[in-house]
C-alpha cells in the first residue's frame, strides 16, 4: 500500500532538467535570455520575449507573493490523502514570473492574495521541490 | 495592423453576417447513457439533427467536429458511420471553444464554396468513463494518462480543471469582493432552469442552503460550483440562409462570431480575471453589428460558476468587478434581465463542452418552447465557448429569422 500512497515526483522534460538540478542544490533557478535579459517560467529553449535561442539559467531571489491560491479538500491522488486540506498557490516572484507551488507553515484559512512568501526546499524521494512559506514583508 | 487593414477586415466580416443559418439541431440522450460510446452519442445527435432539418444524410457534404481527446481523425469515423461523403471535413482541438469554432469555419467554408451543408457536433461519454471503475471515479480524470502534466503541478498535489478555474475565482474575489454567495446565485438559477427541462441530467431542486451544504472540492469551489460529468452529444446543421428557409424548422440566423486565445497562458497577465471572451465578444459584436444591450439571452460556457460571472463582465453585460452584484440581482433567471443558460447549463442540464449551449440558443431563437421555458420576445442570443487550458474562447451570436 505504501507504494501506492507515495506522492508523484516531477518527471522533468529535457528543457526543465537544469531547473530541477538547481532545486536539488537548494537554488531556485529560472531560464534567462542572454540577449534581452528577460526571464520566464516554465522552462523552454526559446526566449518568449525576443525569440532568442541564447537561453541560460540564473538564480532568482526566491522571494515573491501569493498571486492566487486554492485549498484542496478532495483527494485526487492517494499520496495526498493525509494532507487535505492543503494549499496550492500561484506565486509571483519578485523577478516577475509566476509558478505553482504549495504554501506551507500557515493554516489554509490564513493564506491571502498578495501575502509575501519565500522559497523553502523539500525533499520528496529523489527529488527536491521548491515550496513557499510566509515571510515578513 | 493599420486602420485601413482593420476596416477591410471588418468589411469582410460583415459579409458573413446572416449569410448562413442553423437549419437543424438536436441532442443525443443526455446524462447517464451507459454502454454507448462518445462516437455513437455524436452519431445519435447528428441523426436527430438531420431529421430535425428534414434532410437526409446524402444532403450533408461537410463534417466538422471535435473528437474525444484520444482519437485520431475523428470526423472520418463520424462521417463513415453516417454514410456521408464530405467535400469539407476536419476535427478540431480547441477544447470547449471548438464547438462554436466549428460553426465559424462551416460558415466560411460555405461562403467560399467548399461545401453546401455542414454538420457540426461534439459528443462525450464522460459520465460512463469516470464511473467505469472505482479508480476512475476517485481520480475523476478525463484526460488520457499520456497527456497529463508530468511536472510543475502533480508534485504539489495540483490536479484538474477545478483547481485551475478556482485560482481565477480566488483572484477575482480578492480584487472585487466577489463572494461564494454570488457563485451560489448562478448555480441555483441554472438549477431552476434545469427543473423545467425534462431532458436534464439533474432533477433535484437546489437552494442556497443546499449550495453551501455541498462538500468542498477545491476551495473556493464546492461541488455545486462544478459542472456535471455527462454522457451527452449535440449537433447543428449549417447551411446558406436562403436554403435554410425551405427546410422543416424556422431557420436561425448566424449573425456573428468571434474567437480569441490568450495563448500566453492562464497564469500570465490578467488572463484568469479578464478572459478571452472580451476580444472574442468584440469580434462577434462587430460582425453582427450589435452590442451587449441587444442580447436577449446568453448561453455561457459554465464549466464552473465563476466562469459565468467573469464572462458576463467580459462580454460587457456589466462592468468588470460588478459581476457579483449582477448575478445576485436575479438577472440570470428566466424572467430576469438576461436569462442565462435557460436549459440548465453544464452545471445542471448536462456537459457537452459548450455544444448544448448552442442547441439551446438555437431553440430559444425558434420560439417553439412552451411559455415557461421561452425567453419572451427574444430575438438575439449570445453563446460562448471556453476551453484549451482555460484561455481559448469563441463567441456565437444568433438571431431570430
Amino acid at each position: 500500500m505504501s507504494e501506492v500512497k507515495q506522492k508523484p515526483v516531477p518527471r522533468p522534460a529535457p528543457e526543465s532538467a537544469p531547473y530541477w538540478a538547481a532545486a536539488r542544490e537548494r537554488r531556485l533557478s529560472l531560464p534567462k535570455c542572454e540577449d534581452c535579459e528577460g526571464n520566464w517560467f516554465p522552462p523552454s529553449r526559446t526566449c518568449p520575449h525576443c525569440l532568442s535561442a541564447r537561453v541560460t539559467f540564473a538564480d532568482v531571489s526566491g522571494r515573491g507573493k501569493v498571486y492566487s491560491f486554492v485549498t484542496f479538500h478532495r483527494v485526487y491522488h492517494p499520496g495526498f490523502e493525509g494532507d487535505v486540506p492543503y494549499v496550492v498557490a500561484l506565486i509571483e516572484l519578485e523577478e516577475g514570473p509566476r509558478l505553482l507551488s504549495n504554501v506551507i507553515g500557515v493554516a489554509p484559512e490564513d493564506v491571502r492574495c498578495e501575502m509575501p512568501v519565500e522559497v523553502v526546499f523539500e525533499d520528496v524521494g529523489e527529488a527536491t521541490i521548491p515550496k513557499f512559506r510566509p515571510r515578513a514583508a | 495592423m493599420n486602420i485601413a487593414d482593420l476596416s477591410a477586415n471588418v468589411e469582410s466580416a460583415r459579409e458573413l453576417r446572416d449569410y448562413c443559418s442553423i437549419a437543424g439541431t438536436a441532442t443525443s440522450r443526455l446524462g447517464r447513457v451507459p454502454g454507448v460510446s462518445s462516437l455513437d452519442l455524436l452519431v445519435e445527435a447528428i441523426r436527430n439533427a438531420v431529421d430535425d432539418a428534414g434532410l437526409k444524410a446524402s444532403d450533408i457534404d461537410g463534417v466538422i467536429c471535435r473528437g474525444p481527446d484520444e482519437s485520431y481523425s475523428h470526423h472520418q469515423m463520424v462521417a463513415e458511420r453516417l454514410g456521408i461523403n464530405a467535400s469539407f471535413s476536419t476535427t478540431l482541438t480547441n477544447g470547449g471553444a471548438s464547438q462554436i469554432l466549428a460553426i465559424a469555419i462551416a460558415t466560411m467554408a460555405i461562403r467560399f464554396g467548399l461545401a453546401k451543408t455542414i454538420v457540426c457536433g461534439f459528443g462525450r461519454d464522460t459520465w460512463s468513463r469516470t464511473h467505469a471503475t472505482e479508480e476512475a471515479r476517485v481520480r475523476n480524470e478525463t484526460r488520457p494518462a499520456s497527456q497529463r502534466p508530468r511536472e510543475f503541478g502533480p508534485e504539489y498535489g495540483y490536479f484538474g480543471a477545478t483547481a485551475a478555474h478556482a485560482l481565477g475565482a480566488t483572484r477575482h474575489m480578492h480584487l472585487y469582493g466577489t463572494t461564494r454567495n454570488d457563485f451560489g446565485a448562478i448555480a441555483t438559477a441554472f438549477r431552476e432552469h434545469a427543473l423545467r427541462n425534462p431532458d436534464a441530467q439533474i432533477k433535484k431542486p437546489l437552494s442556497m442552503e443546499d449550495y453551501y451544504a455541498g462538500r468542498m472540492i477545491v476551495a473556493p469551489f464546492g461541488m455545486f460550483d462544478c459542472s456535471l460529468r455527462s454522457d451527452a452529444a449535440g449537433a447543428v446543421i449549417v447551411t446558406r440562409s436562403d436554403r435554410a428557409r425551405d427546410m422543416r424548422r424556422p431557420p436561425v440566423l448566424i449573425k456573428g462570431f468571434g474567437t480569441h486565445n490568450n495563448t500566453r497562458g492562464w497564469f500570465n497577465d490578467d488572463n484568469m480575471v479578464v478572459t478571452a471572451a472580451r476580444q472574442s465578444g468584440e469580434a462577434a459584436y462587430r460582425m453582427a453589428g450589435l452590442g451587449p444591450s441587444d442580447v436577449d439571452t446568453a448561453q455561457i460556457y459554465d464549466c464552473f460558476t465563476y466562469m459565468v460571472l467573469t464572462q458576463l463582465e467580459d462580454y460587457g453585460f456589466c462592468k468588470k468587478g460588478e459581476g457579483g452584484a449582477f448575478v445576485s440581482s436575479g438577472a440570470l433567471r428566466l424572467g430576469g434581465a438576461l436569462p442565462c443558460n435557460t436549459s440548465g447549463g453544464q452545471l445542471s442540464e448536462a456537459h457537452a463542452e459548450g455544444m448544448l449551449q448552442i442547441v439551446e440558443g438555437v431553440r430559444q431563437m425558434r420560439h417553439l418552447y412552451p411559455a415557461e421555458r421561452q425567453v419572451k420576445n427574444a430575438e438575439i442570443a449570445l453563446i460562448s465557448g471556453h476551453g484549451g487550458n482555460q484561455v481559448c474562447h469563441s463567441t456565437l451570436i444568433l438571431g431570430k429569422a
